[in-house]
């Protein structure tokens, strides 16, 4: 049987707790702070392992609907409809063997390019309901964000009520 | 992000972004040593105050801007004093000018408790990078054991500090922005004085460029909030020495008396508008719930603490001006903390990488806000 990933971490978390983080010097500040926060960090690596493609596969899912719905009413001058037609086509590009992680930095992209475009000529009717939408959609995903990162314990907020 | 650089901003922070961009090209910075520090001391007073001896040379805890290290200098007189060096780390989770912290650190002495600058090594001659001396401050920033608190990414004080240390929060931010800016000694502060925007836009385009520079990917809520933040920019109705990052945190107290030691942390002042500090203040991320209830900084509910402002200063705290300084508040704190925080620790440009990766979790908390702020609207 090959080490797990969650196996190897858990001894190396073991090793900096029971073994390193002990016999650092007094006077080594630094290097204790450090070693808590890589303890802490691994910790919650841990727990976010198996986690993590669903995680980065629904960033993904959240950049292509806030991009599909502000296609869908996008309307203006040249240059927001030269930014929709690179939206549509990023959209539409065939992912292959692409990260999640870059298919959503490309459309988040050109998302971007929309959003600066329609500013200048976007119609005033998909200036509203582009800002309503934004707002919206990327208030559910800064929600799921949160409770990513709930176990770095910043956000009492979330731990408390999920 | 690869654009034309937005060059209107204060010319001492268009300066910082002239050379920023070799460093990003520099290899992994390592953390200062503390006999290399020691070394670089002695040979600096060696020159600044000849027969003086620096000693007891330690790093100070926490931080995750400037490397910080407290020392003993014993001068020929026999007279022994503490002082904490503050330098550069090669890039930091906020670029900014010792220059200019020296300078304001220098101009609020007498008015607001603060550091006392003593020395500088502007371009690193002597220490690798730019460092300035200060005296040293007892006092803490959060309460002994504050461990545990109700909520919020803000420090705990509870009672009896937070009774004690309410006003003397409220006078410090008073006083400071009180001074006459214009009959202080500032050589690197320029002030936003062509239009009445120009406070706002030189703000936002410093925070605006960093953006351009460091964001690792796109996010369309920062990009939108951006664009909210360009039209949407205030008039400036009078200009003020503004702190930059005042909150519980960023000043020392004494646990015991209940009194403000010294407020620290001057790297982001500038002469802008009042309402900018105000925002920073009242940021919710920056503040504790308890029971629901929301306390800026832990001391004061955002009502109390706006018309305390108002009643104490005689200005008029403009809501419609404040939103705009709440959102630019939450947008700044996502380009420090995921913008420039983040790609300094993918460059590892600082020795607090592990910190900064960590701090970047905090990211989802300010967009939250954002779009809170933007869909509570701008206010009648």
């Amino acid at each position: 049987m090959n080490p797990s990933i969650d196996d190897r971490l858990a001894s190396i978390i073991r090793s900096l707790t029971d073994i390193i983080l002990p016999a650092l010097p007094r006077e080594a500040g630094l290097a204790q702070e450090q070693t808590h926060l890589a303890i802490g960090h691994l910790k919650i690596i841990r727990a976010q392992l198996d986690l993590a493609p669903a995680y980065e596969i629904e960033e993904l899912v959240d950049a292509r609907a806030l991009a599909v719905a502000l296609i869908s009413k996008g309307a203006g001058g040249r240059a927001t409809t030269a930014a929709m037609s690179v939206l549509s086509a990023a959209l539409e590009q065939d992912s292959g063997d692409e990260h999640p992680r870059q298919t959503r930095i490309r459309i988040n992209r050109a998302t971007d390019e929309l959003i600066r475009q329609l500013s200048d000529d976007g119609t005033p009717e998909f200036r509203v309901f582009a800002a309503d939408t934004i707002v919206r959609l990327q208030s559910e995903r800064a929600l799921k964000d949160r409770k990513w990162f709930a176990l770095m314990g910043f956000d009492s907020d979330i731990m408390k009520n999920g | 992000m690869s654009m034309t650089p937005i060059l209107e901003m204060e010319p001492a922070l268009r300066d910082l972004f002239a050379v920023r961009g070799a460093r990003r090209a520099a290899p992994s910075y390592s953390a200062r040593k503390t006999e290399e520090i020691s070394s670089a001391l002695r040979r600096f007073f060696a020159t600044r105050m000849p027969g003086a001896t620096p000693e007891n040379v330690s790093r100070m805890g926490g931080g995750a801007s400037k490397e910080q290290f407290v020392f003993t200098l014993n001068e020929r007189s026999g007279v022994a004093n503490r002082f904490v060096l503050r330098m550069d780390p090669l890039e930091a989770i906020t670029e900014t000018d010792r220059n200019r912290e020296f300078q304001v650190l220098a101009a609020v002495q007498g008015v607001v408790p603060a550091p006392k600058p003593r020395w500088m090594d502007a371009d690193g001659e002597f220490f690798g990078r730019p460092a300035a001396i200060m005296e040293f401050v007892g006092g803490v920033t959060k309460p002994t054991g504050a461990g545990v608190k109700v909520s919020g990414l803000g420090t705990w004080l509870g009672e009896p500090l937070r009774s004690k240390l309410r006003k003397p929060f409220l006078d410090n931010l008073v006083a400071l922005h009180a001074l006459d800016w214009r009959s202080l000694d500032l050589p690197r502060f320029s002030a936003p004085t062509a239009d009445p925007k120009q406070a706002a836009r030189w703000s936002l385009n410093y925070w605006r460029q960093l953006w351009r520079e460091d964001a690792l990917e796109p996010l369309p809520i920062m990009t939108h909030a951006e664009q909210w933040l360009i039209d949407n920019m205030p008039d400036c109705r009078e200009l003020v020495l503004t702190h930059g990052d005042y909150r519980t945190g960023n000043y020392l107290f004494d646990e015991a008396a209940g009194t403000i030691e010294a407020m620290l942390d001057w790297e982001l002042a500038r002469i802008g508008d009042f309402h900018e500090d105000l925002g920073w203040v009242l940021m919710q991320v920056f503040g504790t719930f308890d029971n629901g209830m929301f306390r800026a900084s832990d001391l004061y509910e955002r009502e109390e603490f706006i018309e305390a402002y108002e009643a104490v200063t005689g200005r008029k705290v403009h809501r419609k001006t404040l939103h705009y300084y709440d959102v630019f508040s939450s947008w700044k704190c996502y380009v420090i903390v995921n913008g420039t925080g983040m790609s300094v620790a993918r460059a590892q440009h600082n020795h607090q990488d592990i910190l900064l990766t960590f701090l970047g979790a905090t990211g989802a908390m300010f967009l939250a806000d954002i779009c809170r702020l933007l869909k509570q609207g701008v206010p009648a």
